[in-house]
C-alpha cells in the first residue's frame, strides 16, 4: 500500500487537528486502534469496543460498557483506565471521563447529542500507553517492522521511502484479518505510486487528484470518497482589521473555483462556497461563493493607502506539501491579478536551517475534514484556522451551526477554494474494497486473489511463512 | 434525534434496538411490499420532523398568501420514499394554516432532503422581500423504517412465475434459516451472528422470536467471514460450523454437544449444495442461482430448470434490495427461504418464495 505523505505518526498526540499528516496517521491507526463505536453505511452505530451505550435525556451523561476479553497486541487485557486515558486526551475538557464498572462514564460539559458521531471517527482511538512511550492497539493488526526514510546506498541522493509493516492480529475481538501483512510505503511521488499500482508493486496506493484521469484512462479501479479536504485561502490575523475589509471581499470576489475545480483539477474536485462539505452539513447547497471581476476591481480601485495586493504585493504562503497546491497558489495569484491584485506565491522554506521565509498575509491551506460530527468539525477549525474568532455555540441545531457557519464566512479570514476527494486505486486482486463515503478504508475486510502471482508474498525473517492470499467462504 | 424522559436513562443496544419483527400478510403475485408494526412509530418520527420544521417555517415574519411547495428530495432516494416524505411535509404545513398552492406565479418555498452520514437534515428556503428566509432541523436516518419499498423485480415469464413473501428482518447478519420441522407454518429457525457470537433463534409464524439459544459452547472464535448452516432434524438442530457440528434440542438448549466434523468423501466441503425446487405445475425440478456475488449490489435470482444452463434458461426472475446470502428448501418442494442483504436499510431479510403455476 502506498500513501503519499512522507512519515506518520501512530500518537494521536502528535495529530495537528486538520492536517494531512493527520489524515494518514488516522488511516494507519485505524489498522491497530479501535474506537468504541464504528459507524456503518446504513446511518447506524455498531459496537466495537463498547457493547452498549446509554445516555440521560438532556445527553450530558453517557455511559459505555466495554466488551470483556479484548486484549492488547501483546496480550494484556483492555481496562476502563486505558479506555479513560485515551479518552481523555482526545476529547479534552470539555468532557469528564471516568472508569466504571465495566466501562467508562463520559460527563459532557455541554450537552452532546453528537458524542456518537465523535467517538466513531476522528482521534478518538482506544489505546495503551506504555512506560516507555510506545503504544498498544487492540484492532485487526500491530506495527512488526518500521524503516525510516534513508539515502540510498547506490545513489546517495535519492532518498529511500519510509515503510511500515503491520501483521495481523490472530487474537482480534473482530475477527482475524483475510491478509497476513499490510506493507505501506510513504512519501512516494504521486506518478511513480501511479507506476507502481499499474505494474503490480502495490495494491492499494493513494492517487492524486490531478493523476485520477491518467489512472482511469490506464484502466485502474479507482475509488473515491465524498470530498475530504477543503483547500482555502486563510488571512492572517493582521489582516483582520475592517481597513483589510475590502481586500479581503476583493479576493473572495475574483477567486475562479469553477476553473479551479474543473480545470486544474479536472473535474476531480468540486467548487468550495463553505466551511462544511454538504454531505456533512447537508445545508452546504446554502452558500455561494459568485465570481465578479467587476466589483472586485471596484474595491480595489477604492483601497486605502498601503494595503497589500495594491502598491506592494501581498504575499501567499503555500502551507500545503505537494506540487498540487503549488500549482493552486499560482492560479489564485492569477486570478488576483485578474482584479488588479497583486500577489506573490512564497513557498515555505525547503528545510528548517534554510532561511525563515519573509512573513507572509495569505496562507494556502489545506483542512482535512475527520469527524463525523459537524458541531466537533466546526469548532475544530475555528480553534485551529481563526484564532480570536468567537467559538460555535455549543449546539447541533443545523439551524443555528449554519448561521455560525455563514457569520464566519461572512468575516473572510476563509475563503474557500475547492473540495478534494480522497482517491485510492485499488488493483483488480484486491477483493472486498468496501471503504466507507467518508474514508475509512476497512483494510481488514480486504482479501487478495490467490493467484496473482505479483500478491504471493512470503514475508522474511523469523515469521512464519503464510499465504497472503486467502478467499472467504460465505458472502456477507 | 430521539428525546427521552427527565430522569429516563435509555439503554441502547445497538445490536437489538433495530431489529425488526414483520407480520406476515397473504402472498403477492410477483410482489413483496408490506408494513412492519414496528414502521407506523417510524412514520411519527418523520412526522414530528416535518412539524418541527412546519413550526419554524410558520414563524417567518411577514408570510403571507399561500406558497408553492417545491421539493428537492436527497439524489439517493427512491421515488416512493420521496413521494413519502413530500406528502408528510405537505400534510403538517397545512395543518399550520400555510397555505399551499400549485399556482406558478405564487412565491416559491423550496424544501430539500439531504442525507448526511448519521442525520437527514431538512431545509425550507424562501425568498422574501429581497430577504432569503432559511429554517432548518433534522433527523437521525437510523429511525427511518427499514424494509423496502420497491417492488420485486416482476418480469414477465412462463410457464411458471415466482412469488416471493418477506417473512422476517433484522439489523443482525442472517447466517441461514430453516423452517421449523420443515414446514413454514410452524415457525422458523434463524441463526444469527450477533456481536461477533452465534445465536439460533426460534420464531413463530408472526416472526416474534420465542426462544434464543448461544452457540458458545461451540467457542467459534470471531470471524470477518462467519459461515453456519442449520438443519431440523425434527426437534433437534444440527448447526453445521467451519470444522465442526453442534447439535441441541429447543427443549434442552443447555445440553448443547459439538463435535469435529470432517468433510464427507463425497462432498468436500459439507456445506448445503444447491437449493431446487419442485414446479406444482408438471412436478419438473428447478434450480435456484444467483446472478454474482458483489456485496455491494442488488441481485438477481433466477430459477432454471436444473441440468440448464443460466443465461439462457431462466424461467422466472426476481431482483433483491441487495446481495443473497443463502437459500434453503423446505418440505413443500415448491418453497424455499432465501436470505438477502438490503443496502438500503442495511438489515438480513428472509424471504419465503414459491412456484406457482401460470402467469
Amino acid at each position: 500500500m502506498k500513501l503519499r505523505v512522507a512519515s506518520v505518526s501512530l500518537d494521536p498526540r502528535e495529530w495537528t487537528p486538520g492536517s494531512l499528516f493527520a489524515a494518514a496517521s488516522e488511516k494507519l491507526a485505524s489498522l491497530v486502534y479501535d474506537r468504541l463505536v464504528a459507524l456503518d453505511d446504513h446511518a447506524k452505530f455498531q459496537p466495537a469496543l463498547a457493547t452498549e451505550w446509554a445516555h440521560d435525556s438532556a445527553f450530558r451523561n453517557w455511559q459505555f460498557k466495554l466488551r470483556s476479553g479484548v486484549r492488547f497486541s501483546d496480550g494484556s487485557l483492555l481496562t476502563p483506565t486505558d479506555a479513560v486515558v485515551s479518552l481523555q486526551i482526545s476529547l479534552g475538557r470539555a468532557f469528564e471521563v471516568t472508569a466504571a464498572e465495566n466501562g467508562v462514564a463520559i460527563r459532557a460539559l455541554h450537552p452532546a447529542p453528537d458524542l456518537l458521531e465523535q467517538l466513531a471517527s476522528g482521534r478518538h482511538f482506544i489505546l495503551h500507553w506504555r512506560p516507555d512511550g510506545t503504544q498498544l492497539g487492540t484492532g485487526p493488526f500491530f506495527v512488526v517492522e518500521s524503516v525510516a526514510a534513508a539515502p540510498s546506498e547506490a545513489n546517495p541522493t535519492a532518498i529511500k521511502p519510509a515503510k511500515i509493516k503491520f501483521q495481523a492480529n490472530e487474537g482480534s475481538w473482530s475477527g482475524r484479518p483475510f491478509v497476513d501483512f499490510v506493507e505501506v510505503t510513504l512519501g512516494e511521488p504521486p506518478l511513480r505510486q501511479l507506476l507502481d499500482l499499474q505494474v503490480g508493486k502495490a495494491d492499494i496506493a493513494e492517487i492524486a487528484p490531478d493523476l485520477v484521469r491518467k489512472g482511469r484512462q490506464e484502466g485502474l479501479r479507482i475509488w473515491n470518497s465524498a470530498p475530504r479536504t477543503l483547500v482555502a485561502l486563510r488571512f492572517d490575523d493582521a489582516f483582520d482589521a475592517p481597513a483589510s475589509d475590502q481586500l479581503r471581499e476583493a479576493l473572495w470576489l475574483a477567486m475562479d473555483r469553477d476553473t479551479m475545480a474543473n480545470v486544474l483539477l479536472q473535474r476531480e474536485a468540486q467548487p468550495a462556497d463553505s466551511l462544511l462539505p454538504q454531505w456533512l452539513s447537508g445545508y452546504a447547497f446554502l452558500f455561494e461563493s459568485p465570481m465578479n471581476l467587476q466589483r472586485a476591481r471596484e474595491l480595489r480601485a477604492a483601497f486605502p493607502a498601503g494595503i497589500p495586493g495594491a502598491t506592494q504585493p501581498l504575499r501567499l504562503r503555500v502551507d500545503a506539501p505537494g506540487d498540487l497546491y503549488k500549482l493552486m497558489g499560482e492560479r489564485v495569484a492569477v486570478n488576483a491579478r485578474q482584479a488588479n491584485l497583486m500577489v506573490q506565491v512564497a513557498l515555505p522554506p525547503a528545510s528548517a536551517s534554510s532561511s525563515p521565509a519573509p512573513a507572509a498575509g495569505l496562507h494556502l491551506i489545506a483542512w482535512h475534514y475527520d469527524s463525523l460530527s459537524p458541531r466537533a468539525e466546526l469548532e475544530a477549525f475555528v480553534k485551529q484556522l481563526l484564532d480570536g474568532a468567537e467559538l460555535p455555540a455549543n449546539t447541533t441545531d443545523p439551524e443555528q451551526l449554519c448561521a455560525q457557519e455563514r457569520r464566519l464566512l461572512e468575516e473572510r479570514r476563509i475563503l474557500p477554494l475547492v473540495l478534494l476527494p480522497e482517491y485510492a486505486g485499488v488493483r483488480a486482486n484486491v477483493h472486498n474494497w468496501n471503504a466507507s463515503p467518508w474514508g475509512d478504508w476497512r483494510l481488514a475486510d480486504v482479501w487478495l486473489d490467490s493467484e496473482d502471482p505479483m500478491t504471493t508474498k512470503t514475508p522474511a525473517g523469523p515469521q512464519k511463512n503464510s499465504s497472503t492470499a486467502r478467499s472467504p467462504g460465505a458472502r456477507p | 434525534m430521539q428525546s427521552f424522559g427527565k430522569n429516563h436513562w435509555k439503554t441502547v443496544r445497538a445490536q437489538f434496538l433495530f431489529a425488526r419483527v414483520l407480520l406476515p400478510l397473504a402472498v403477492w403475485a410477483g410482489t413483496c411490499c408490506f408494513s412492519s408494526p414496528a414502521q407506523a412509530d417510524n412514520d411519527v418520527t418523520l412526522r414530528e420532523t416535518a412539524q418541527k420544521l412546519a413550526e419554524r417555517v410558520a414563524t417567518i415574519p411577514g408570510l403571507h398568501g399561500a406558497l408553492r411547495f417545491e421539493w428537492h428530495p436527497d439524489a439517493n432516494w427512491s421515488e416512493a420514499e420521496s413521494a413519502r416524505w413530500q406528502a408528510i411535509l405537505k400534510g403538517e404545513f397545512e395543518k399550520r394554516t400555510l397555505s399551499l398552492t400549485e399556482d406558478a406565479g405564487a412565491p416559491a418555498l423550496d424544501v430539500f432532503a439531504a442525507e448526511t452520514p448519521t442525520q437527514i437534515v431538512l431545509t425550507a428556503k424562501m425568498s422574501l422581500s429581497e430577504r432569503d428566509e432559511v429554517r432548518i432541523v433534522s433527523m437521525a436516518r437510523s429511525l427511518l423504517p427499514s424494509g423496502s419499498l420497491l417492488p420485486s423485480g416482476s418480469l414477465p415469464v412462463a410457464p411458471i412465475r415466482l412469488e416471493r413473501q418477506k417473512i422476517y428482518d433484522s439489523a443482525d447478519r442472517i447466517l441461514d434459516a430453516s423452517p421449523l420441522n420443515n414446514s413454514e407454518d410452524d415457525g422458523l429457525a434463524i441463526l444469527l451472528y450477533r456481536n461477533f457470537e452465534i445465536v439460533a433463534l426460534r420464531a413463530d409464524l408472526k416472526g416474534a422470536v420465542k426462544e434464543t439459544v448461544s452457540l458458545n459452547p461451540a467457542n467459534v472464535k470471531p470471524s470477518r467471514d462467519p459461515r453456519a448452516e442449520l438443519t431440523m432434524r425434527g426437534s433437534s438442530v444440527s448447526v453445521l460450523l467451519p470444522g465442526k457440528v453442534c447439535e441441541f434440542s429447543w427443549e434442552a438448549p443447555s445440553e448443547m454437544k459439538c463435535h469435529a466434523e470432517k468433510p464427507s468423501p463425497s462432498d468436500k466441503s459439507g456445506w448445503r449444495g444447491q437449493t431446487l425446487l419442485a414446479s406444482p405445475c408438471d412436478g419438473s425440478s428447478w434450480k435456484l442461482l444467483s446472478s454474482g456475488g458483489d456485496p455491494n449490489a442488488r441481485e438477481v435470482l433466477q430459477v432454471v430448470p436444473d441440468g440448464a444452463i443460466r443465461e439462457t434458461s431462466a424461467a422466472a426472475l426476481s431482483e433483491f434490495s441487495g446481495p443473497i446470502i443463502g437459500t434453503n428448501g423446505e418440505r413443500n418442494p415448491s418453497n424455499a427461504l432465501v436470505i438477502a442483504r438490503n443496502l438500503r436499510t442495511g438489515n438480513y431479510e428472509i424471504y419465503k418464495i414459491t412456484l406457482a403455476c401460470g402467469n
